[in-house]
């Protein structure tokens, strides 16, 4: 009698297939994913305890000496443009600040009164979650 | 006729396997990409609205908080960041009456979150924000 055949351990599972599939995610969720753009400097947001979440678009920036950028656009021009491209979206979703906590209060005071008289009438501003 | 290399397709049981080394190499490539793209953690946000000339109805008895460098002032007067909630009610005609929160030159950005954090905490929502 041959007892060859049965003693042979089972076939490996074979890795092509899975490095098919993996290849094939990875791929989806490269088209699909938007990467969001660099952030024109460093920028802390200040913490809160705001339960409203962030929503996802371009935001303004404004960085801890009160330098504001919206794209490749800076100071007052990136204040005109993000109102502007704001103004021909929907205008359902809030224009998005954010701001680094150390910047004067007094800027974004004054930001908001540049974006209102440009029409703009939704904004928020995000902020980290305070532990 | 003797069929060429190229075309056979037999299973055979020596097949050589793919080597495994560089694609795990891709993969973690990817993953330290990723990891040093993204930005981790919901951030939270809160709705601003500019202080706008005729924009609403302003009723009641001047609601004024002053944001300064280490606290708030309510009218000019003092108070702690705890005390100015109860202090407002005592001005609100109703509700949802409107508060006005303007920073001076000294205060942060933190410094004016941390007092919206306060006022809406206690309920107090319609804040807007004045240069």
């Amino acid at each position: 009698m041959d007892m060859q055949e049965e003693e042979r351990p089972p076939p490996r599972e074979s890795i092509v297939p899975m490095i098919n599939v993996v290849f094939l995610l990875l791929i989806f969720f490269l088209m699909t994913a938007t990467i969001a753009p660099p952030e024109p400097f460093e920028v802390e947001p200040p913490a809160s305890a705001s339960e409203g979440l962030g929503e996802p678009g371009q935001p303004i920036f404004v960085g801890a000496e009160g330098q504001i950028a919206w794209g490749a656009a800076t100071g007052d021009v990136a204040v005109a443009q993000a109102a502007a491209a704001w103004l021909e979206g929907e205008q359902t979703t809030p224009l998005i600040i954010r701001a680094d906590k150390s910047v004067a209060a007094t800027t974004i005071a004054g930001l908001l009164k540049q974006l209102a008289t440009s029409g703009v009438t939704k904004s928020q501003l995000l902020a980290e979650e305070r532990p | 006729m003797p069929q060429s290399k190229a075309f056979s397709f037999d299973t055979s049981r020596r097949r050589r396997r793919p080597s495994l080394t560089p694609m795990v190499d891709v993969v973690f490539l990817l993953l330290v990409f990723f990891m040093l793209a993204s930005r981790f953690g919901q951030d939270v946000a809160l709705p601003l609205s500019p202080a706008v000339a005729g924009a609403g109805s302003y009723q009641g008895a001047p609601r004024l908080i002053t944001v300064t460098a280490d606290g708030a002032r309510l009218n000019g007067v003092a108070f702690e960041l705890s005390a100015l909630p109860d202090e407002l009610r005592k001005l609100m005609p109703d509700e949802n009456a409107t508060v006005v929160v303007r920073p001076d030159s000294e205060a942060a950005l933190q410094d004016m979150v941390s007092v919206i954090d306060e006022l809406s905490d206690a309920g107090i929502r319609q804040i807007v924000i004045a240069e």
